[in-house]
């Protein structure tokens, strides 16, 4: 039997995503996101523009947001954005720290 | 059907407020989150933490928990007459001969989606589900790309309202140049929509297996170049491993430690995008045995030679 595969596709290739489609794909409510993009956690690509539209990979730090909301009960938008942004701060230092260790070597 | 104390696993009476609930439930969940307990079976606990707060932080849920009664945690127990009818949703309800077949969770997993479907009939077609899996992939296939086949598995509620384990094999085309912790979206591949609605998408969180050569920072990649003192200072030509085979590589005359040669365009390469390089890292290494005719030469090395390494020692009092 012949089985198809699906390109599985990296999230940035699929340009961008608007705040419905954010909202869709990551479970989140629109107050949770909106507390994100406040927090700096997402960043929106016209500020000014009357639809905010974000890069396609805010799908990826969306859905992380909605996992860590689950994960620990979180129940307002702010408590979301904070551990979201902590989240980064933590995954910011682990790249920081493996590309350091591939430089020197060190494991 | 097993039974699973729920209350036991928070440590709550079965008499507690939604609150005492919450809070015995972040407090476990700190206790017990993977990413920052040491604990052997952490994950587990959190795994069994998170199932018992599911159903009791939702009012619906835990009402048709409590109904079920009291029995010892692993006994096998039957939910009694008419609770299907009183908490699996009208329209069919649970199918009683399905009880022996489910795991707790997943009855209370299904009486939720039961009712957020139910919420959605009204407004028309309904998304799939989104699925995601971790993939574990070797650095090869990380470089190359790959196709995998996937054996997911996802609960969910039948026609005749039943609960069941439906398979969802999968195979996906991994490109290549992904990196370790990357996301990946295979479109469609998550769960069937409802009422003319789309599938959901498939995410898949990739992780890449070490390699005992190739270390990875982005596209680039590094590999350690191990020269022997006299290849360093008077230059050589080695055969390189690279991922994409070997290569020649020159090393001028008067190379030192920890210098990075660079091959361009030899790292991870991402469809359409440039190529990252690799940099073979340089290491001088000595013999770990000595030769009486190596300790000659390097003796007529010493005595001859006008190289002092720590010069720059001299302005500090060495």
């Amino acid at each position: 039997m012949n089985v198809t595969a699906t390109e599985a596709r990296f999230i940035d290739d699929d340009g961008t995503c608007t705040f419905v489609e954010l909202v869709h794909r990551s479970g989140l409510t629109e107050d949770e996101l909106r507390a994100l993009v406040d927090a700096g956690a997402l960043v929106v690509l016209d500020p000014s523009a009357r639809a905010w539209t974000f890069a396609a990979w805010s799908v990826s730090v969306a859905r992380d947001a909605a996992s860590l909301r689950d994960s620990f009960a979180l129940v307002d938008a702010h408590s979301v954005a904070v551990v979201t942004r902590f989240a980064q701060r933590v995954e910011a230092l682990q790249r920081e720290l493996a590309a350091l260790r591939a430089r020197t070597g060190e494991r | 059907m097993k039974y699973k104390d729920y209350y036991a696993t928070l440590g709550v009476p079965r008499t507690a407020s939604a609150d005492d609930i919450k809070a015995a439930y972040r407090k476990l969940a700190r206790k017990y989150h993977p990413d920052v307990s040491t604990e052997k079976d952490a994950e587990e606990r959190f795994k069994e933490v998170a199932e018992a707060y599911e159903t009791l932080k939702d009012a619906e849920k835990r009402a048709a928990y409590d109904q079920l009664g009291a029995h010892a945690p692993n006994e096998d127990f039957r939910p009694p007459p008419g609770w299907e009818q009183s908490f699996g949703g009208g329209a069919g309800g649970f199918n009683g001969a399905s009880f022996d077949d489910i795991d707790l969770a997943d009855l209370f997993g299904g009486l939720g989606g039961f009712r957020e479907a139910r919420q959605r009939q009204r407004t028309g077609p309904v998304p799939g589900r989104d699925f995601e899996a971790a993939v574990r992939i070797s650095f090869d296939q990380a470089f190359h790309g790959a196709e995998l086949k996937l054996d997911l598995a996802s609960t969910e509620m039948g026609d005749d309202g039943a609960l069941r384990r439906v398979p969802h094999p999968v195979t996906v085309r991994i490109p290549k140049g992904v990196h370790a912790g990357q996301r990946l979206r295979v479109p469609g591949k998550g769960g069937p929509g409802a009422r003319g609605g789309p599938p959901g998408d498939l995410y898949l969180d990739i992780d890449v297996e070490a390699h005992p050569l190739y270390r990875v920072d982005g596209n680039d990649l590094y590999v350690d170049l191990p020269l022997a003192p006299w290849e360093a200072a008077l230059g050589t030509t080695v055969k390189l491993p690279t991922p994409g085979g070997p290569v020649d590589l020159k090393v001028a005359a008067g190379t030192h430690a920890g210098q990075r040669l660079r091959l361009k365009g030899r790292g991870l390469a991402r469809g359409g995008a440039e190529a990252g390089n690799l940099y073979a890292v340089v290491q001088i290494v000595v013999p770990g045995t000595v030769t009486a005719r190596d300790r000659e030469l390097y003796g007529e090395l010493a005595r001859n030679s006008t190289f002092s390494p720590r010069a720059h020692f001299g302005g500090y009092g060495a």
